[in-house]
C-alpha cells in the first residue's frame, strides 16, 4: 500500500516539472492563441546558460537564476519581436509554423555550440533530502515546488491587479476591443513572451541540476509534455496548467506503476487525447462558454496560385521519366527515389492540411501502418510484394481515419495537438504491441520489391515504380479536387460553419479526405518497407511529419504539383548540401521561417 | 625549318601529353589516399556518437600512418552525415557504390540506417562493416555484411556470470533500452542468467528520451530484487543510478559495456560508486594494445579518457587496415580479405578473426570493473 | 411555415433570447428589428442549427427541427446569409454557389450509410455520365441565379471571392443561398455597409424574391428598406421580444423608441450605413 503513495508522490514530482513548462504555454496561448512549439527550445536555452552560470562562471545560485531568467526573457523577447511579430496580420497558421521552425534554429544554435554530448549540471543546492514514504524528496524537488507555486501565485496577483496585467488579460479576452481602448497590445505580447521565456528557461535550469544532466534532445520532450500539461489544463489557464502539469505526472506514474514502464508516453498522449476529445476546453473550464463570434479571417492564406501550363508539366514528366537513359548515377536516382516516396506523404497530407485545412502533425503515422502492415502481409501471410502494398495503402486509409476521427469536431491548433500526439500514439503502440509488431527488435527480411513475380533489383527499375506510383497518386488527387469533393473540402477549409450551413457533413469530408490521403501515404510506406528490408518504430516519426509540413507549405496548400516540386526540392537539396551537413537542420528551420513569413501560400500557390 | 614537320609535331606533342598525363595519373594513384565511406550520425539525435567515432578513427588513422599506411599509400575516410535515418543512409549507400574511389563502407550507427542499405551494398559488392550495429540479422543481409560489433549472445552470458556467479546475485531486476539493442540482450541475459540458476523477477524496457525512472524504481523496488542489471547506455545508466540511490534502494547495480565512459561518472557523481560493470577493456589494463590506445588517445584529445565507442570505432578503422593490406584496392577482394585476416590486435577482441559463416567476430575481451573513488577499477573479488 | 414557441438561450448570466415566440406564414417576409446586441443573430443561430436552445421549440411546417443539425436544416431547404457575410474566399464565385447548391447533389451523392461516401469518393473519381450531366445542369443553374445580379457577378464568374468587392461578396452570398432552392431564407444584415445604390439594388432583389413567393426572415437596421418590404416586424430588445406588427405601427411604439433612445448607442435611421 505505501507503493500508491510512492507512486502518488513521484506523480507529483514529475509533474512539477511539466507544470513550469505548461505555465509558459498557458501565459502565451491566453494572450495570443498560439501554441509556442518553441517552448521546449527556450526551455533548452535556460538549461545551457544555467550549465554556463554554473560550470563556467560559478555565479552563486541566486545570481544563476536571475542569469538564466533574464537571459531566457530576452530570448523570449527577440522570438516575439522578430519572429512573430511580423506575422500578427498574417494567416493563424502562420505563428504555428513559425513557432517550428524556431525552435529548430534554437536546437542547432545550442547543439553547434555545445556539442550534443550530455553534460552534467550540478545543484548548486546543499543535497538535503527528507524521508516521504518509500523514498525521499530533495532540496531541489522543494526548490522547484516553491518556484512553481510562487510564480503561479505570482502571476495570478500580477494578472489581476496590476495594469499591465489587466492589460494582459483584456488582450486576451478581446484583443481589437483591448486596442481600441488604448491598450498597446504589442507591449502586452512582449511583457507575456518575457515572462514564459524566463520561467521557460529556468524551469529548464532548474531540471537539468534535477536530473544532473543536460541534453540537446531535452527540447522536444518538454514541449510535448508541456503541450499535453497546457491542454489538460485548459489552454490558456495559468493556474489549470499547474493543475494539468501535475494531472500529467499523475497519470504516467500510475501508468507505469499498473502497467510498466515501456507505456509511460503511451499514457500521456492518450490523456491528451481524452481531454481534447471529451473536454476540449480543458478539465477546468466551465461548461457551455458562449461560442466565439464568427471570424472572418481565414486560417489559410488567400492566393492566386500559380497555373502551371501544360507544357511545363508535360516537359517535367518526360524529363524525370526519361532520366534512368541518362547517365546519372544511382545515387542521383536513389535520391529521387526517395523524392518520390516522400511525394507521396506529401500529397496526402497537401490534402489533408492544404485543401481540407486540417493541419496534421502526425502524418507519418500513416507511412508506418502502411509499412508495417506491408511488411507483415508479405512475411507472415506470403501475400505477393504489389497486393501487399496495396494492402498497406487500404488499412492505413481505414485505420488512420478511424484513429482520427475523434479529432475531426475539433479546430484550429487543436487539430494539430491531436494529431501529433495520436501519431506519438501509434508510435508507442508499435514499440509495445510485440505480438504483431516484433516491438523494437522491428521487422527484418521484408521481400524486395517485386511486380508480377520480377523482382526489381536495380536502382532504375525501383525509380521508375515509385514514379509511376507517384504520378498515378497525384494524378487521382488532381481529378479529386475537380470534383464536388474537392470543392467541398476546400469550402469547409475557408469556412466550416457557413460550409455546414449548405449542408456539406463535416465528418463525412474529413473521413474521405484521411482515407484517400491516408491510401497514398500507407503505399508510401508499403514500398518504403520493401525497399527498406527492415523497419522498426523509429523509421517512420515526428521528423518526417514535420518536414512533409515544410514540403507542403513550401509548394503551396493544396497544390499537387507544388507538393512533387517540394518534395525534390526538399529531399534533393540536403543532398547537394551534404558538405555543409553539420548545419542542415539550422538551414531547414531558418527556410521554414524565412517561407513562413514572405510566402506563406508557398512557391506555387494555395489551391 | 628543322626536319620535323607539322604533323610530326602535333603527333609528337600528342603522344608526350598523353604520356604526361598517364604517368602523373599513376603518380596520383599511388599517392592518393585509399577511401573509405563512413555512413553515420553527425547531426541528430544519435550526434554524439557521430563524433565519438571520428575521435577513434582519427587516432587509429594517425598510428596507421605513422607505420608505414596501406602498402605505402594513405587511409582515409568520407564521412556521410546520415543522421542514422534509413532513408539517407541509402542514399548515401549510393553514393558510395557509385564512387570508384571508395573501396570499403563502414557504418551505419543504428540497426534501421544500416539494414536499411544492406540490399543496396549488397548488390553493388561493396563491403558494408558495421561495428556498433547489434541487431543480429545484419549480416544476413549478404555476404558482402561484415561486423566486428560484439554480439550479444557473447556479451550477455558474461555480465551474467559476473553478476550471478561471481556477486551472489540470484534475484535480478532488469532495466533496459527499449530498442533492438536493449532488447536482445535483454533476452540473452535472461537466459544466461537462468542457466546460472538466478532468477529475473522484473524486467523493464525504457525509451531512451526518458529522465524520470522513479516510479520505474518503485516497481523495481516491490519485486524484491537483490540486484539492479543496467542494459543501458551512459547517460540513462547514469540517471537511473542516481534516480535509484535516491528513492532508498541499495541493491547492487551491475551494467553492461555500454556504459563504459567518463560521461557515466560526470553525469553519476556520486550515486555511481561501486556500479559494477562488465567491459572490454579499463584504463589500466595491461594488454599493450589497449596501453597503446588509452596513451594515444589521451595524448590526442588533451588527456580524454576514450569509452567503449571510441573503441570501437578505433578498433573498426585498425581491422579496415588490416583487411585493405590484404585485399588490395579492389572491392571484391577487399569482401574475400575478411575472411583471410588472422589474429588482427584490436581492444575490444584481443586478436580478432572473423568466423567465415556469421562474418562475424566471435568472443570478446572482458573485464570486470567496478567504480572506486570515482574512477574505474578493476574489480578486487570482494563484495561491495 | 416556421414556428418559434419560447425559444430561449442563456450565456451565463446573460439571457441572450428570452421566450422568442414567433410565427412565420407561407409567402411571408417579417422583418426582426432592434438595437445591437438584442439577439438577433444569436435567434438565428438558434434556427438555423448553429447552437442549441436552452429552452424552447421550433418547427417547420409542422415538423419539429429543435436542435438539428445545420446541415440537416440545409436538407430540409432552410437557408440563411451571415452578419458578416461568409463566403468561401478561395472558391470562385462559381463554387461558391455550387456549394449552395451541394445537397441536391444526387446522382454523385448516395446517401447510403456506411459505404455511401466511398461510393461518393468512387463516383467522383469516375464520372460516369450521370453524375457530369447534373454537374452541368448545376452550373447551368448557377449562371441563371447570378444573371439576376445583372453584369456584377457574371462578369467575375471565376474569380476567387476573396478578390471581390464587399457588395459582390455579400451578393454572392445570396447567390450561394438561392442555389439551395430554400424553401425558407434567413438573411443577416444583406444591406450592411451598402451605399444606396448597392442598397437599393438589393432591395428590389428582395422584393423581386417576395414576389416569387419565398418565406423570408429578414434581420435589417434599414428602417425604410424594413417598411417597404415586410409584412411585419419584430423588434427585439435585449433578448426579448418587445413589439410585433405592421411596419408603421412599430415605428411609433413608444417601448421601441426608448429601447433604441434609451441605450444610446445606435439608434434607427431611414439611411444608414453600418460599419461591418
Amino acid at each position: 500500500m505505501t507503493s500508491w503513495l510512492d507512486y502518488t508522490i513521484n506523480g507529483l514530482i514529475v509533474g512539477n516539472v511539466y507544470a513550469l513548462v505548461a505555465v509558459g504555454l498557458a501565459l502565451i496561448f491566453g494572450v495570443s492563441r498560439l501554441i509556442n512549439f518553441a517552448q521546449g527550445s527556450i526551455y533548452l536555452v535556460g538549461a545551457y546558460i544555467g550549465w554556463v552560470a554554473v560550470v563556467e562562471l560559478r555565479t552563486p545560485l541566486f545570481i544563476t537564476i536571475l542569469l538564466v531568467a533574464a537571459a531566457s526573457a530576452l530570448v523570449g523577447l527577440i522570438i516575439e519581436r522578430f519572429g512573430l511579430r511580423p506575422l500578427q496580420n498574417s494567416v493563424r497558421i502562420a505563428p504555428l509554423l513559425a513557432t517550428i521552425g524556431i525552435s529548430f534554429v534554437l536546437d542547432q544554435i545550442v547543439m553547434l555550440t555545445f556539442s550534443p554530448n550530455p553534460r552534467a549540471l550540478p545543484s548548486q543546492l546543499p543535497d538535503i533530502r527528507f524521508q516521504i514514504g518509500g523514498g525521499t524528496i530533495g532540496s531541489l524537488d522543494i526548490l522547484i515546488a516553491c518556484v512553481g507555486i510562487t510564480s503561479a501565485l505570482l502571476l495570478f496577483l500580477f494578472l489581476r491587479y496590476s495594469k499591465l496585467g489587466w492589460a494582459i488579460r483584456a488582450t486576451a479576452q478581446d484583443r481589437d476591443a483591448a486596442m481600441q481602448m488604448g491598450v498597446d497590445v504589442n507591449r502586452v505580447n512582449q511583457a507575456v513572451f518575457g515572462i514564459a521565456a524566463a520561467l521557460g528557461g529556468l524551469s529548464g535550469m532548474l531540471v537539468g541540476m534535477y536530473y544532473n544532466q543536460i541534453d540537446t534532445a531535452m527540447s522536444l520532450q518538454a514541449t510535448l509534455k508541456g503541450v499535453v500539461a497546457e491542454v489538460a489544463g485548459g489552454a490558456g489557464n495559468v493556474p489549470g496548467a499547474i493543475a494539468g502539469g501535475l494531472l500529467l505526472g499523475l497519470v504516467e506514474s500510475y501508468g507505469v506503476a499498473i502497467f510498466g514502464t515501456s507505456y509511460r508516453n503511451l499514457f500521456a498522449f492518450l490523456l491528451l487525447i481524452l481531454v481534447l476529445f471529451l473536454r476540449p476546453n480543458g478539465l477546468f473550464a466551465r461548461a457551455r462558454q458562449a461560442p466565439p463570434e464568427p471570424l472572418t479571417g481565414t486560417f489559410i492564406a488567400p492566393s492566386r496560385p500559380i497555373r502551371t501550363p501544360r507544357w511545363a508539366l508535360v516537359t517535367a514528366f518526360a524529363v524525370f521519366a526519361l532520366l534512368p537513359f541518362l547517365p546519372v548515377s544511382s545515387y542521383v536516382l536513389q535520391t529521387l527515389i526517395n523524392a518520390w516516396l516522400f511525394a507521396m506523404l506529401a500529397l496526402s497530407l497537401t490534402l489533408v492540411a492544404g485543401t481540407l485545412g486540417q493541419v496534421s502533425l502526425g502524418h507519418a503515422a500513416l507511412l508506418a501502418i502502411g509499412a508495417y502492415t506491408s511488411a507483415l502481409l508479405s512475411l507472415d501471410l506470403s501475400v505477393p510484394v504489389g497486393m501487399a502494398i496495396i494492402g498497406g495503402g487500404l488499412v492505413s486509409a481505414a485505420l488512420g481515419t478511424l484513429l482520427i476521427s475523434p479529432s475531426f469536431r475539433l479546430r484550429g491548433h487543436y487539430v494539430s495537438i491531436a494529431t501529433l500526439a495520436i501519431g506519438e500514439i501509434v508510435s508507442l503502440v508499435i514499440l509495445n504491441w510485440e505480438p504483431v509488431t516484433r516491438g523494437p527488435i522491428g521487422i527484418s527480411g521484408i521481400p524486395p520489391l517485386s511486380l508480377f513475380g520480377v523482382e526489381l533489383v536495380s536502382a532504375a527499375s525501383v525509380y521508375w515504380f515509385s514514379f509511376a506510383v507517384m504520378v498515378l497518386l497525384a494524378l487521382l488527387q488532381v481529378r479529386l479536387l475537380g470534383s464536388h469533393i474537392g470543392r467541398s473540402f476546400r469550402a469547409i477549409r475557408d469556412d466550416d460553419v457557413a460550409a455546414r450551413a449548405y449542408g456539406l457533413s463535416l465528418n463525412r469530408y474529413k473521413a474521405l479526405a484521411f482515407i484517400f490521403g491516408g491510401f497514398a501515404a500507407g503505399v508510401s510506406g508499403g514500398i518504403a518497407a520493401h525497399l527498406y528490408s527492415y523497419i522498426n518504430h523509429e523509421t517512420f516519426n515526428t521528423q518526417q511529419s514535420i518536414l512533409a509540413l515544410t514540403i507542403v507549405i513550401l509548394g503551396g496548400l493544396g497544390n499537387v504539383a507544388g507538393a512533387i516540386v517540394g518534395s525534390v526540392a526538399l529531399v534533393g537539396l540536403p543532398e547537394v548540401f551534404r558538405i555543409a551537413a553539420e548545419y542542415r537542420i539550422l538551414i531547414y528551420g531558418i527556410a521554414l521561417l524565412l517561407l513562413v513569413r514572405f510566402r506563406p501560400q508557398g512557391l506555387l500557390g494555395t489551391i | 625549318m628543322s626536319n620535323i614537320d607539322r604533323r610530326t609535331l602535333v603527333k609528337g606533342s600528342l603522344a608526350a601529353i598523353v604520356t604526361a598525363a598517364a604517368a602523373s595519373r599513376a603518380l596520383a594513384q599511388s599517392s592518393e589516399p585509399v577511401m573509405l565511406g563512413v555512413s553515420g550520425p553527425l547531426t541528430g539525435p544519435n550526434a554524439q556518437y557521430g563524433a565519438q567515432w571520428k575521435q577513434g578513427f582519427d587516432l587509429a588513422l594517425d598510428e596507421i600512418h605513422a607505420a608505414g599506411g596501406i602498402n605505402g599509400r594513405k587511409l582515409a575516410y568520407a564521412f556521410e552525415d546520415s543522421q542514422s535515418d534509413p532513408r539517407q543512409s541509402v542514399a548515401i549507400a549510393q553514393k558510395f557504390v557509385s564512387d570508384p574511389r571508395i573501396v570499403m563502407e563502414l557504418g551505419d550507427f543504428s540497426s534501421p540506417a544500416s539494414m536499411a542499405a544492406s540490399p543496396i551494398y549488397q548488390r553493388a559488392g561493396l563491403v558494408q562493416f558495421g561495428f556498433t550495429n547489434s541487431h543480429p540479422d545484419f549480416t544476413k543481409g549478404g555476404d558482402f555484411m561484415w561486423s566486428t560489433s560484439v554480439s550479444q549472445a557473447d556479451e550477455q552470458p558474461l555480465l551474467a556470470r559476473y553478476a550471478v556467479s561471481h556477486l551472489g546475485l540470484k534475484k535480478l531486476a532488469i532495466l533496459h533500452l527499449n530498442t533492438d539493442w536493449g532488447r536482445t540482450s535483454r533476452d540473452y541475459f535472461v537466459k544466461a542468467a537462468k542457466d546460472l540458476g538466478a532468477e529475473a523477477v522484473i524486467a523493464e524496457g525504457y525509451i531512451a528520451e526518458e529522465r524520470d525512472f522513479r516510479s520505474t524504481l518503485v516497481r523495481v523496488r516491490d519485486a524484491n530484487p537483490d540486484g539492479l542489471i543496467l542494459i543501458s547506455y551512459y547517460s540513462d545508466g547514469a540517471l537511473i543510478a542516481r534516480q535509484a540511490r535516491q528513492v532508498g534502494l541499495k541493491q547492487t547495480i551491475c551494467a553492461a559495456s555500454s556504459v563504459y565512459s567518463p560521461k557515466f561518472l560526470e553525469l553519476g557523481g556520486e550515486a555511481v560508486e561501486d556500479v559494477h560493470l562488465g567491459t572490454r577493456y579499463f584504463p589500466d589494463d595491461p594488454r599493450p594494445e589497449v596501453r597503446k590506445f588509452v596513451s594515444g588517445f589521451k595524448a590526442k584529445y588533451n588527456g580524454q579518457e576514450p569509452d567503449a565507442f571510441n573503441a570501437y570505432s578505433y578498433d573498426a578503422m585498425n581491422m579496415a587496415a588490416a583487411v585493405l593490406k590484404i585485399g588490395g584496392a579492389d572491392r571484391r577482394a577487399i569482401r574475400d580479405a575478411f575472411a583471410k585476416v588472422r589474429d588482427v590486435s584490436t581492444v575490444i577482441f584481443g586478436p580478432a578473426t572473423f568466423d567465415v559463416e556469421s562474418r562475424r567476430v566471435k568472443g570478446a575481451m572482458n573485464a570486470e570493473l567496478v567504480v572506486r573513488k570515482g574512477q574505474f577499477t578493476l574489480w578486487d573479488g570482494k563484495p561491495t | 411555415m416556421l414556428s418559434l414557441r419560447g425559444l430561449t438561450r442563456r450565456f451565463g448570466g446573460l439571457t441572450a433570447v428570452d421566450r422568442i415566440d414567433l410565427d412565420l406564414a407561407r409567402s411571408e417576409l417579417v422583418s426582426i428589428i432592434g438595437p445591437n446586441g438584442a439577439g438577433k443573430t444569436t435567434l438565428f443561430n438558434l434556427v438555423t442549427g448553429l447552437d442549441r436552445p436552452d429552452a424552447g421549440q421550433v418547427s417547420l411546417d409542422g415538423q419539429a427541427i429543435t436542435g438539428f443539425s445545420p446541415e440537416r436544416l440545409a436538407d430540409e431547404g432552410i437557408a440563411r446569409t451571415f452578419q458578416l457575410g461568409r463566403v468561401f474566399g478561395n472558391l470562385s464565385v462559381m463554387e461558391n454557389v455550387l456549394i449552395g447548391a451541394h445537397r441536391r447533389l444526387r446522382a454523385v451523392r448516395p446517401s447510403l450509410p456506411l459505404i455511401g461516401p466511398l461510393l461518393e469518393l468512387g463516383l467522383a473519381l469516375w464520372r460516369p455520365a450521370s453524375v457530369r450531366a447534373e454537374e452541368e445542369q448545376l452550373r447551368e443553374e448557377a449562371r441563371a441565379i447570378l444573371a439576376r445580379f445583372g453584369e456584377r457577378l457574371l462578369p467575375r464568374i471565376d474569380q476567387p471571392a476573396y478578390s471581390l468587392s464587399y457588395a459582390n461578396r455579400r451578393r454572392v452570398e445570396i447567390a450561394r443561398a438561392l442555389a439551395l432552392k430554400p424553401r425558407l431564407l434567413l438573411l443577416d444584415e444583406p444591406t450592411a455597409g451598402m451605399n444606396p445604390t448597392e442598397t437599393s439594388e438589393m432591395q428590389a432583389l428582395i422584393a423581386e424574391l417576395k414576389a416569387e413567393g419565398l418565406t423570408i426572415l429578414l434581420i435589417e437596421h434599414k428602417l425604410d428598406m424594413v417598411m417597404r418590404l415586410s409584412d411585419r416586424v419584430i423588434v427585439m430588445d435585449e433578448g426579448q421580444k418587445i413589439a410585433e406588427g405592421a411596419g408603421e405601427d412599430v415605428r411609433n411604439d413608444p417601448k421601441v423608441i426608448e429601447a433604441y433612445l434609451g441605450h444610446g448607442s445606435s439608434q434607427p435611421a431611414d439611411e444608414r450605413e453600418t460599419a461591418a
